[in-house]
């Protein structure tokens, strides 16, 4: 077969046609991953140094927060929310205060604005470098946008159980912003939307399979319609056990899902049996230990596992089971990626 | 006669007002606090984990059975105070330095305190030398330590060797959970015990007294 792109590859994939080869990516790689394998690189000339498939902006990214105090690692983000990074989880900074703590506040609440041109400037450079070659992705999370910026996470849950009007009016202002921002990244050239708010813990859904329908799926399900109407895929990232509100998810028609979180008890070959005929699935190498901590060798087995419990035909695109944080031994992302090039090519030979 | 259970339903089902009234009836009506907590309090707690375990309740039905909870407990804190009622054990938790994530530790005090522990919250963020300095200060029976994070959990064995060191390994029983936490890493770590969740850290916690 004559080779792909790295576009056609992932595209092909999604659309659960089989490849050359199986693509891989990673929704984010940690800048001391980058250093340890290509000094000096940046992100995007590390995505060209590895030939990875994809290349993947964060909102968070495009659009940086302001600082409170640099001391404290304290950040306003766009959203109105106060969060605090800690010195060893440099890349995460968790709420300590959310935008809007009574239901005063939403009625003098103002949204940020979904058009405002710096937000997407690092985007657009990513497509004149990468269009037509790499898959371009862009991340939204609406969910974690109202669980994590917009309302104190206790408080969320509790209103769906004691006020779910008080949820419908937060969900009102992310999906009124996300249909902008979405719009306006297939615009720019964006050629894969990933939704990546998580919707489960390691023993489950978050909310019961009744809440996730009633308060969580309506936003994503008009993402997903959008991204179709504009002839994107669309893509979903949940940590944990979905196995609950997994027909839920398939059911919106979304493309694929990411990463049948293997810390969650999740099987990636069962996942395939079921639903590998209507998405493309994504991920499954444990990043929490094996990538860690783990041998070269444990990294080569568990590529080739993955592989076979989901590679045949297509619709599988290998990668780690939710980034390359800064944990991650680098030899052992490398080594990865090496047995993914090698393991992972139509028709495929595992043994 | 007071029904129990009645008032052990409303906890169970997060009705924050109705659990406090049926308490303010009780304690009117001249039961003791204690016996409150033993027949309304501690059944309501076991229903609710019972339900959390088996996947019939989730965080939102958890979370509003903690704070009818709450309400009944704090009508019930100022007798048991004074009457020293004693609770299971003492409990020291808190997230790990460097993990600012705090979801599963609080369910893990809700359960506690909903079966009878005195936990002592430290919050997060806490540094191995915090630890210590709690564990030396205070009689408590057992340490738990969380993290959400992957490249946080080497914290954990930071804490159990910063125990070690300032020679209180053997005051304390450690736990640790969280979850990228595995069996095999708690116990590669030296913890006494890993718990997978809320309620089996409280059968956990009650083994280890």
């Amino acid at each position: 077969m004559k080779s792909l792109t790295n576009l056609e590859r992932m595209l092909k994939t999604i659309r659960r046609e089989e490849p050359d080869a199986i693509p891989t990516f990673e929704i984010d790689i940690d800048e001391r991953v980058i250093e340890a394998i290509k000094p000096g690189a940046s992100y995007e000339d590390f995505c060209e140094y590895m030939d990875l498939d994809a290349v993947c902006y964060h909102e968070t990214r495009t659009d940086q927060y302001e600082v409170i105090d640099k001391a404290k690692g304290l950040v306003r983000d766009q959203w109105g929310a106060i969060k605090q990074y800690s010195a060893v989880s440099m890349s995460v900074p968790v709420t300590i205060e959310p935008a809007i703590k009574s239901k005063e506040d939403l009625t003098t609440y103002v949204s940020p604005d979904p058009d405002r041109p710096s937000r997407f400037k690092r985007l657009e450079e990513a497509v004149k470098r990468f269009k037509g070659k790499r898959a371009i992705i862009a991340t939204v999370r609406p969910f974690a946008t109202v669980k994590d910026s917009l309302r104190d996470q206790n408080e969320l849950f509790k209103d769906m159980v004691r006020d779910p009007d008080m949820v419908d009016s937060l969900n009102q202002i992310v999906r009124d912003y996300y249909r902008r921002y979405v719009k306006n990244l297939i615009d720019i050239g964006v050629d894969i939307i990933m939704e990546t708010a998580d919707w489960a813990f390691t023993h489950g859904p978050m909310v019961s399979p009744k809440y996730t329908e009633r308060f969580i799926i309506p936003v994503f399900r008009e993402i997903v319609e959008y991204c179709h109407s504009r002839g994107v895929p669309c893509l979903k990232h949940t940590d944990g056990n979905i196995w609950e509100i997994f027909d839920m998810i398939v059911e919106t028609g979304v493309d694929g899902v990411h990463p049948i979180d293997p810390l969650a008890g999740m099987d990636l070959g069962e996942a395939k049996a079921k639903y590998g005929d209507r998405i493309c699935l994504l991920g499954n190498v444990d990043c929490g230990n094996l990538l860690s901590w783990g041998t070269k060798e444990e990294v080569r087995e568990a590529v080739k596992d993955c592989i076979r419990k989901a590679g045949k035909g297509g619709g599988y695109i290998c990668m780690s089971s939710n980034s390359i944080h800064g944990a991650v031994n680098p030899e052992n992302y490398a080594e990865m990626v090496r047995a993914i090039r090698e393991y992972g090519r139509y028709p495929l030979s595992l043994d | 006669m007071f029904d129990f259970t009645e008032l052990a339903h409303s906890v169970a089902e997060g009705e924050v007002s109705k659990a406090g009234d049926l308490t303010r009836q009780a304690l009117d009506s001249g039961i003791a606090a204690k016996e409150i907590l033993d027949k309304g309090l501690l059944p309501a707690m076991e229903i609710v984990g019972n339900s959390f375990e088996k996947g019939e309740i989730y965080l939102p039905e958890l979370l509003m059975a903690g704070d009818a909870m709450k309400a009944s407990i704090e009508l019930l804190r100022p007798e048991l105070a004074t009457k020293g009622t004693a609770y299971t054990g003492k409990y020291a938790i808190g997230t790990v330095q460097g993990d600012l994530h705090d979801i599963g530790k609080n369910i893990v005090i809700l359960m506690l305190e909903g079966n009878g522990w005195e936990v002592t919250d430290l919050g997060i963020d806490v540094a191995p030398e915090q630890f210590c300095d709690v564990v030396k200060s205070g009689d408590f029976d057992i340490l738990g330590l969380s993290a959400l994070l992957t490249f946080t959990m080497p914290k954990m064995a930071d804490t159990i060797s910063a125990l070690k060191e300032a020679g209180l390994r053997s005051k304390i029983k450690v736990m640790v959970g969280g979850a990228p936490v595995t069996p095999a890493f708690a116990n590669q770590i030296g913890a006494d015990a890993y718990a997978r969740d809320a309620v089996e850290a409280v059968a956990i916690a009650k083994s280890l007294l």
